[in-house]
């Protein structure tokens, strides 16, 4: 008894020494969650999580029998130890891709899939490395083979989708594996963080279990949602807006490529058959593809990339959609010397040069660093169930 | 008698498509700054001017090299404009710095422009000394002031000089009604749509746009705006977007704004 209490002493003196956070800072903080969010399933894909289609799912995951040369899965390029990323600068398949590879913790909340958003459906992103030559390099005809010829994987498909691969066509069949593989990734929640505990704290109003938060990371959130505004592009539990914008990270490509990033995707959006939009959607209502339908090209969705979420960032180096940061502290050094002659002047511009002291960028550092917990350090993916 | 033949001649403008695939069009707000041309030669930029079907390009840099470059290969195509930047870094202090007076001073004694822009230039500080001593360099060598402006500022530089003939940077990303109002107010006021949407999204003129556009036929330009250098691959598709809208108005008002404003704007009509 005498312990604790000298313990609860001790971290009530930790509290009352830290800089207090103001009700407004806290108000803003508090916005960042609750988190976990509930898990809702995708009325686009019917599958959505049931367990025999994550089961599917997980075994295709892993499966290299799904590219051009066999050795490639998606697994080679989301790796669990890199938060699904792969800690590459670029992601490598079966050639070198020319943009980073995304982290998937949490990707079941995104509204749009990929750096430029080309997808509007998990399933949809699940299907485009398949067919992407420099990733898995299959064409339709080969990836419906190889799931009707290989016994597991059509067991594997009459357990999920209750009928036999052999009745389905092809363009169908490789739909169903994107449903499978998203079915799976919905289930890749990236659990909570230490900032989570301090947040539920401050809701709480238990200064005690709020004091247990590192001070560097509690100034660096202060940072975050105050002066470097942060979060007005990441913002919400999962930290980001779910939209694209220019932050002045150079998108040229080898040589003198350019890579549109957003202008792109909402080309490749409108012609997207693996979509909200196209026949495959299993919403008879087709409520969800009324954002799809709506959004227009804009000139200044050249070279726009999507707003990453932050949980969990401290697993996903390097950074930006060509992975040309290195580390946290390189990424808060780009917004602390931002180089806003890159960005467009119009008089109400949303990014500043934040010119942080070395202390604000250990502190933001910190702060980021929080966003990632034990859970998803710990992360590791099973052999699947062989299916017979 | 007079009413019923005009509205039914404006009924006519109205109904015949412009011919988008063929329509020339004058770029008005184009930069060929160091980065940029590190990156693609001259050679490469014209080429890419052509491919988009541009007749003229008006085209500025940071620093003043950049256009030199374009305008000594393409004097057909170029029309230079002298920015107030010796670096595109100067974009936010140049207001302040009296050196950009001996730059701009030193370039006017080398070179032939037709305006003087892109700058940035807001609210009171249009009044300050060195944007004075840049719009008193204007006058004496006649060139169009390009502002990237606020309202605020543009008529502080028509005070500084009334017979200005001031290009309006994106219309200063004012909305319709406003842009008609500075108009009406300023007979010499033309406005650049550049890097804006609002007017022409999916090939559509906007509904708030069109009277603009027919009230003021003369008075509107196009431009992509190649603020950094992965924007000039744009240029082509910027023309095809702008052909697309264009392509909403009637032919003549299309033609206006798609390029005979720029020839009219900068006497390039004859060269």
């Amino acid at each position: 008894m005498r312990r604790w209490l000298v313990l609860a002493l001790a971290l009530w003196s930790l509290a009352a020494t830290a800089q207090p956070l103001d009700p407004g800072t806290i108000a803003k903080l508090l916005r960042h969650g609750p988190w976990p969010q509930a898990a809702i399933a995708d009325p686009s894909n019917r599958v959505s999580g049931r367990p025999e289609a994550v089961a599917f799912g997980r075994a295709l995951f892993v499966d290299a029998r799904l590219s051009a040369d066999g050795r490639v899965a998606c697994v080679t390029c989301h790796k669990p130890e890199h938060g699904f990323g792969d800690g590459l600068k670029l992601g490598r398949g079966l050639a070198e891709a020319t943009r980073n590879t995304q982290g998937l913790f949490d990707v079941r909340l995104n509204r749009w899939f990929g750096w430029d958003g080309g997808n509007d459906t998990l399933w949809g992103q699940s299907i485009r490395p398949i067919l992407l030559p420099a990733e898995m390099g299959l064409t339709v005809a080969q990836a419906a083979a190889i799931l009707r010829r290989e016994p597991d994987l059509a067991c594997g498909y009459r357990r999920a989708f209750a009928r036999s691969p052999e009745s389905v066509a092809d363009e169908a069949l490789l739909v169903d594996l994107g449903k499978a593989l998203a079915a799976f990734q919905e289930t890749l929640g990236g659990g909570r963080s230490p900032f989570d505990d301090f947040r539920d704290a401050l809701a709480a109003g238990d200064r005690i279990a709020a004091a247990r938060y590192p001070a560097a990371a509690a100034r660096g959130a202060a940072l975050f949602v105050g002066r470097a505004q942060c979060a007005v592009c990441h913002l919400g539990p999962a930290f980001t807006n779910r939209e694209f914008h220019d932050i002045g990270v150079p998108f040229f490509t080898a040589g003198d490529q350019v890579d549109p990033g957003r202008h792109q995707g909402l080309r490749r959006l409108a012609e997207n058959r693996y979509g909200l939009l196209g026949p495959y959607n299993d919403d008879p209502a087709r409520a969800t593809g009324l954002l799809s339908r709506q959004v227009a090209a804009r000139h200044r969705n050249w070279g726009e990339f999507r707003v990453p979420s932050l949980r969990n960032v401290a697993l996903t180096a390097p950074y930006m959609h060509n992975g040309s940061v290195a580390s946290l502290r390189d990424a808060v050094r780009h917004y602390s010397e931002l180089d806003e002659s890159r960005l467009h002047a119009d008089g109400d511009r949303l990014l500043r040069a934040l010119h942080l002291s070395e202390a604000e960028i250990d502190d933001l550092v910190a702060f980021l660093d929080s966003l990632t917990g034990a859970e998803a350090r710990a992360v590791k993916l099973a052999p699947p169930e062989p299916c017979r | 008698m007079r009413f019923s033949i005009l509205a039914g001649l404006g009924l006519m403008l109205w109904t015949a498509p412009a011919p988008a695939a063929d329509l020339p069009l004058f770029d008005a707000h184009l930069h060929y700054s160091h980065d940029a041309w590190e990156r693609f030669p001259p050679e490469r930029i014209v080429a890419m001017l052509r491919q988009a079907g541009l007749r003229r390009a008006l085209v500025s840099s940071s620093n003043d090299e950049g256009t030199q470059m374009l305008a000594r290969l393409a004097p057909d195509l170029i029309l230079p404009s002298l920015r107030p930047y010796r670096s595109r870094g100067d974009v936010s202090g140049w207001t302040r710095e009296p050196a950009i007076v001996e730059y701009l001073e030193a370039r006017l004694a080398r070179h032939r422009y037709v305006a003087m822009g892109e700058f940035h230039l807001y609210g009171a500080d249009a009044d300050l000394p060195v944007p004075r001593r840049m719009v008193e360099l204007a006058k004496r060598h006649n060139l169009i002031l390009h502002a990237h402006s606020d309202a605020e500022a543009v008529e502080r530089l028509f005070a500084q000089w009334p017979e200005a003939r001031i290009l309006w940077a994106h219309s200063g990303f004012a909305r319709p009604a406003a842009v008609a109002e500075m108009l009406r107010r300023h007979k010499t006021l033309w406005c650049d749509l550049a890097f804006r949407d609002d007017h022409g999204a999916g090939g559509k003129v906007a509904a708030e746009w069109r009277p603009v556009f027919a009230e003021f036929p003369d008075r509107f330009t196009i431009g992509t705006d190649t603020f950094t250098p992965e924007r000039w691959p744009y240029v082509i598709e910027h023309a095809a977007w702008s052909r697309a809208w264009l392509n909403d108005l009637p032919k003549e008002i299309a033609e206006r704004i798609g390029w005979r404003n720029g020839e009219a704007l900068f006497g390039t009509g004859d060269r």
